[in-house]
């Protein structure tokens, strides 16, 4: 399998996205931003359906417009404080919408636009590769040199900003971050599973870790773990790999849920037994 | 010395003030309540102070030279924090440890102080056994208290509380007005606390500020007390 050169290419772009979407799902999960990832492939895609219709480079066009929606979704968002949900239901719909109109002006545009609805990393190209090369170190960087702020933030708005920390540029850099992120996990599982990626991976490690440098290694090593299975099993069964990583991830978030159920259950049900010991060595006494 | 200057603050939420032309000043190293029935704008005039709030109009100083040129740090903890309720996935020493972030900047490591400085407040806070546990397991009481020991760990020259004993037994209550006196008295840093429990505070505190709301003038404010303190028209 690996023998193959688009293979090798499809496992590098997963394994980079794998490492930096999920890290990225952990901070918008706990922010409360769960959405944004679904929004900003929504007006990526409108980004690219731009590119198409102006004759520029739809790749770098749609990444250019999810950064401008990140940031307009973070503006939005300070000035809708109490429905912090609806700017992005404003900018969802509004990308969506402005990428059909854009793909009605350009005939022959429809088929193309299939492989970013459902990705297709098998045919991900050496320049969308080096795009996601540059987010994932960017994205490392930052998540590294600003963990302990980052942290504040994620905790607490309020006592982070009065304890020192630039909040609001701190928030328009995530966003801008989310941005890049979504518009480089496209071509691995498309518009419509992009935030599958991003989110499903955190989703398991949040129920399961018992801190928050856990959260974040769980949430990594599930993200990596289902894309390189979703691609081999897409290799092997001939499946298309954005929906069987999907899948997958989804199969391992219902194992953890399972899992955790049956670990409760067990606990509850030793503690029940070891109580009526005791109370039957009393009734003895 | 002067810790806070607040001239004529008018600040509301919708088209009506909730605090009208309100005038103050918060002496440093004091030990300070702020009390009032509810819908009072106490929490209001806190972030007023904080800037987290920016007012209608007038002007809200802090002095900065209390410090000595240093900068002036603040450890605030509000009435609620969100995160709390989601489950956030952190340990207790993780949180705590989070309260020498400012202090530490981006890089440098924890040296051996600043880990005997977050034992020190987990266990003034009564919390150090419960370290390894994850924050969304602990009462509403614990949860205050490990907000307190993150505040603490900081080791600001201004504390500030927002209702901090919501949840704690009569016990807790005393010891962590003992450790708060403590702090002002020993440690010559201010505390500024949003309290409803003023008989059981008062003889702990230096100046309580008591805001009232006066139905027939809007919102409006009364001090008693309280040093160098004055309120819009009558003043």
């Amino acid at each position: 399998m690996l023998g193959y050169e688009f293979m090798q290419r499809a496992f590098w772009a997963g394994g980079l996205i794998g490492l930096i979407g999920p890290l990225l799902g952990v901070y918008l999960m706990l922010r409360r931003q769960v959405l944004m990832a679904d929004t900003l492939s929504h007006v990526s895609l409108a980004g690219v359906a731009l590119g198409s219709v102006l004759g520029w480079n739809p790749a770098l066009s749609g990444f250019a417009v999810a950064i401008a929606g990140g940031l307009i979704i973070e503006q939005l968002r300070r000035s809708y404080r109490t429905y912090s949900e609806l700017p992005v239901a404003i900018i969802m719909t509004s990308g969506l919408a402005l990428a059909v109109v854009l793909m009605s002006l350009k005939q022959n545009l429809t088929k193309s636009f299939s492989s970013y609805l459902f990705g297709s990393i098998v045919a991900v190209s050496d320049t969308q590769l080096k795009l996601i090369a540059v987010v994932a170190a960017a994205g490392l960087l930052y998540f590294i040199i600003l963990r302990r702020p980052l942290y504040s933030l994620t905790f607490d708005e309020e006592t982070a900003a009065i304890s020192g920390v630039r909040t609001g540029w701190l928030s328009f850099s995530f966003a801008v971050l989310t941005g890049m992120t979504v518009a480089a996990a496209m071509p691995v599982v498309g518009v419509l599973l992009v935030s599958a990626l991003i989110v499903l991976p955190a989703s398991i490690a949040l129920r399961i870790a018992s801190g928050f440098t856990a959260a974040i290694m769980i949430s990594v090593s599930v993200g990596l773990t289902g894309v390189f299975s979703g691609l081999t099993a897409s290799y092997y069964i001939n499946t298309p790999p954005g929906g069987t990583i999907a899948l997958i991830l989804l199969v391992f978030l219902l194992i953890a849920i399972a899992v955790q159920k049956l670990i409760r259950l067990r606990s509850r049900s030793q503690y029940s037994s070891q109580a009526n010991e005791e109370k039957g060595s009393h009734n003895i006494c | 010395m002067i810790l806070s200057s607040i001239r004529d603050v008018v600040f509301g939420y919708g088209d009506e003030p909730v605090i009208d032309r309100l005038s103050l000043d918060l002496e440093a190293g004091q030990f300070i309540g702020i009390t009032g029935p509810n819908g009072a704008a106490k929490t209001t005039l806190l972030k007023l102070m904080l800037g987290l709030l920016k007012p209608w109009s007038g002007t809200v100083t802090l002095n900065r030279e209390i410090t000595g040129g240093g900068k002036l740090t603040i450890g605030y903890v509000p009435q609620q924090v969100a995160s709390f309720n989601a489950g956030f996935p952190s340990k207790v020493i993780e949180l705590v440890r989070s309260g020498c972030y400012s202090g530490l900047g981006l890089f440098r490591r924890f040296t051996k102080e600043q880990e005997a400085l977050v034992e020190s407040s987990l266990r003034q806070v009564e919390m150090w056994e419960y370290r390894n546990r994850r924050i969304g397991e602990l009462s509403g009481g614990q949860k205050q208290r490990i907000c307190i020991a993150r505040a603490l760990a900081q080791q600001p020259q201004v504390l500030v509380l927002d209702e901090p004993v919501t949840g704690m037994d009569a016990a807790s209550r005393t010891g962590f007005y003992e450790l708060m006196r403590h702090y002002v008295s020993r440690h010559g840093r201010t505390v500024i606390m949003v309290t409803h429990g003023l008989e059981e505070t008062s003889s702990y505190l230096d100046t309580v500020i008591t805001l009232e709301r006066k139905e027939q003038e809007g919102w409006t404010c009364l001090v008693t007390n309280s040093c160098n303190a004055h309120f819009g028209q009558e003043a």
